[in-house]
């Protein structure tokens, strides 16, 4: 079974397409053709096309355009995550980082881990395991050298992200409030 | 009967269910600390993964009458069949050497081990009780936590193989019955308003949006910048929002189209109850439309629960299974249909 081109998963949708006279197959997933908007009834077929091949070989394929990369537990590397839609070990979040940061920018809603803590789980814990450290309770933020609770930098994606969303969904009143955060912070 | 039959055909099959909700599932990824993700280990790894876990797995006392199988010790259809009833991943049953599947709990909790990601915990209900369900799975998690180290990062949060899990690991996710929706022709602007929120929408078999028996399930596609009670609250909002949805255009169907819906659901019935010939597709078909007869109330309340299981039983591995032998399609079609007739012999006549 083919995979998945962005995630690696079983592919369940196969498109093709000519750029340049050359045919170029595209499959995915059903998360990632959603995620595309390949369903979405307002998007024409073309566009969505368009959108996945500028995406998967366009010149501005930068989604993993990471190089020079490479895990020194595992030797994984961006190519071989790209194969095989996987990382390889724990260490590769922090050896591939500029990759990881690319992934979760596109696919998750924020950047910071806001769920259970592990330091809670083990708190009662035998105490004889290595532990990660809990999160810093005091951030200063890396762009702005301020103590204010995030990174701006990271912020700005996010709240550009749900701008858009607010508006796509006519949250006007919320999408006020967003646009006048996002003007905030880029000053 | 072998261990792996008596998890698929249960003596004490589920009683309760619900309306338009077909089941509920949470599930966590895990990994081991130290070890590197299934997909790049090689077979030592994956030996000693899939050892640590049994023993961490087989000493919580959370799990009653743990099971565990092999996968790569199961048949093709063996494993099929586990898909077919939910408790394993396609990913899961197409793994070898050292992934395997627990199934406890009267079949309410599995873990797969060795599969994207060291651990997969999940816990199943039948209804919408998300918070038991995460008070259960977060409770099993503290247990995991307790007996062995997990990869974890303050920033990333729990570090899973795929970047699209990483942070909670949590998908939480929800089997609807939407037939209204779907015959109503407005399937497809819920879907998307769903998806616009920021989840997932898939058809039970994954044959995308167009699903089998008008089932479809919904799950979070965030795991990261989201807190899990954050998701489950916001997955709880968008299920009571789709069900309205789904209400609402049930007593529209039976207010304008009531003589076509009465039409459907009495075809459905006689094929069911007669047919000495039937394919997967139909099966699932006929029987989405009798789950409708249930919840209008044209059948008993009580045959809601025995239909769900059917609707797993009539899969083509359980069929398989259940014969105990390897059947052609025209067998197993001849072998459905009695089944079938056998269950629709004790049902009720349809009260319209």
């Amino acid at each position: 079974m083919k995979k998945c081109q962005f995630c690696g998963k079983p592919a369940t949708v196969h498109l093709t397409q000519v750029i340049n006279s050359e045919m170029q197959n595209v499959d995915l997933c059903d998360e990632c053709a959603a995620k595309h908007g390949l369903f979405e009834q307002s998007g024409s077929p073309l566009s969505v096309l368009a959108a996945l091949g500028e995406a998967m070989f366009g010149t501005t394929n930068q989604n993993l355009a990471v190089n020079g990369l490479i895990c020194s537990n595992c030797g994984c590397t961006p190519t071989i995550f790209k194969e095989s839609g996987r990382l390889g070990c724990e260490n590769c979040y922090k050896d591939l980082r500029p990759l990881i940061e690319k992934i979760i920018e596109n696919s998750q809603k924020g950047v910071k881990h806001l769920g259970k803590q592990l330091a809670n789980c083990t708190s009662e814990g035998n105490g004889n395991a290595e532990r990660e450290a809990p999160a810093p309770q005091k951030h200063i933020c890396k762009n702005h050298k301020c103590a204010c609770k995030h990174d701006h930098k990271h912020d700005l994606g996010s709240l550009k992200s749900e701008l858009e969303r607010a508006i796509a969904e006519e949250r006007y009143e919320d999408a006020a409030v967003l646009r006048d955060k996002i003007k905030k912070y880029s000053n | 009967m072998n261990e792996l039959r008596k998890v698929l055909f249960r003596d004490d099959q589920e009683t309760t269910s619900m309306p338009i909700v077909i089941s509920s599932r949470i599930r966590l990824a895990r990994n081991l600390k130290g070890y590197k993700f299934p997909r790049h280990s090689t077979r030592m790894e994956l030996s000693r993964v899939a050892e640590t876990c049994k023993s961490i797995l087989l000493g919580c006392k959370l799990l009653k009458d743990p099971k565990i199988f092999a996968i790569d010790s199961l048949s093709a259809t063996e494993r099929c069949a586990l898909v077919e009833a939910h408790l394993c991943s396609i990913e899961l049953s197409k793994s070898e050497f050292g992934a395997g599947l627990l199934v406890a709990n009267g079949n309410s909790s599995a873990v797969m081990f060795n599969e994207e990601d060291h651990l997969r915990l999940q816990i199943f209900r039948q209804d919408l009780d998300f918070k038991t369900m995460w008070l259960r799975i977060s409770e099993f998690d503290d247990y995991i936590a307790h007996s062995t180290n997990i990869a974890y990062d303050a920033n990333f949060g729990f570090l899973t193989s795929c970047p699209t899990n990483v942070g909670t690991g949590m998908r939480s996710s929800v089997m609807l019955h939407l037939p209204g929706l779907v015959i109503t022709s407005q399937v497809n602007v819920v879907i998307n308003a769903v998806q616009k929120l920021g989840f997932v929408v898939r058809g039970l078999f994954g044959e995308g949006t167009s699903a089998s028996g008008s089932i479809f399930q919904i799950s979070n596609q965030y795991t990261l910048g989201l807190s899990e009670i954050d998701i489950i609250s916001r997955l709880y909002q968008v299920i009571i929002s789709v069900i309205a949805n789904e209400e609402l255009a049930r007593k529209w169907l039976l207010k304008n189209k009531s003589l076509a819906v009465c039409d459907n659901i009495g075809r459905s019935f006689g094929a069911l109850s007669w047919s000495h010939t039937m394919g997967s597709e139909e099966a699932i078909s006929h029987l989405s439309n009798m789950r409708l007869a249930v919840d209008y109330g044209f059948l008993p309340q009580a045959w809601r629960a025995g239909l769900d299981c059917l609707l797993v039983n009539v899969q083509p591995s359980h069929i398989q299974l259940a014969n105990d032998k390897q059947l052609s399609t025209e067998e197993r079609n001849i072998q459905r249909a009695t089944a079938i007739r056998k269950f629709f012999e004790k049902m009720p006549s349809l009260k319209f």
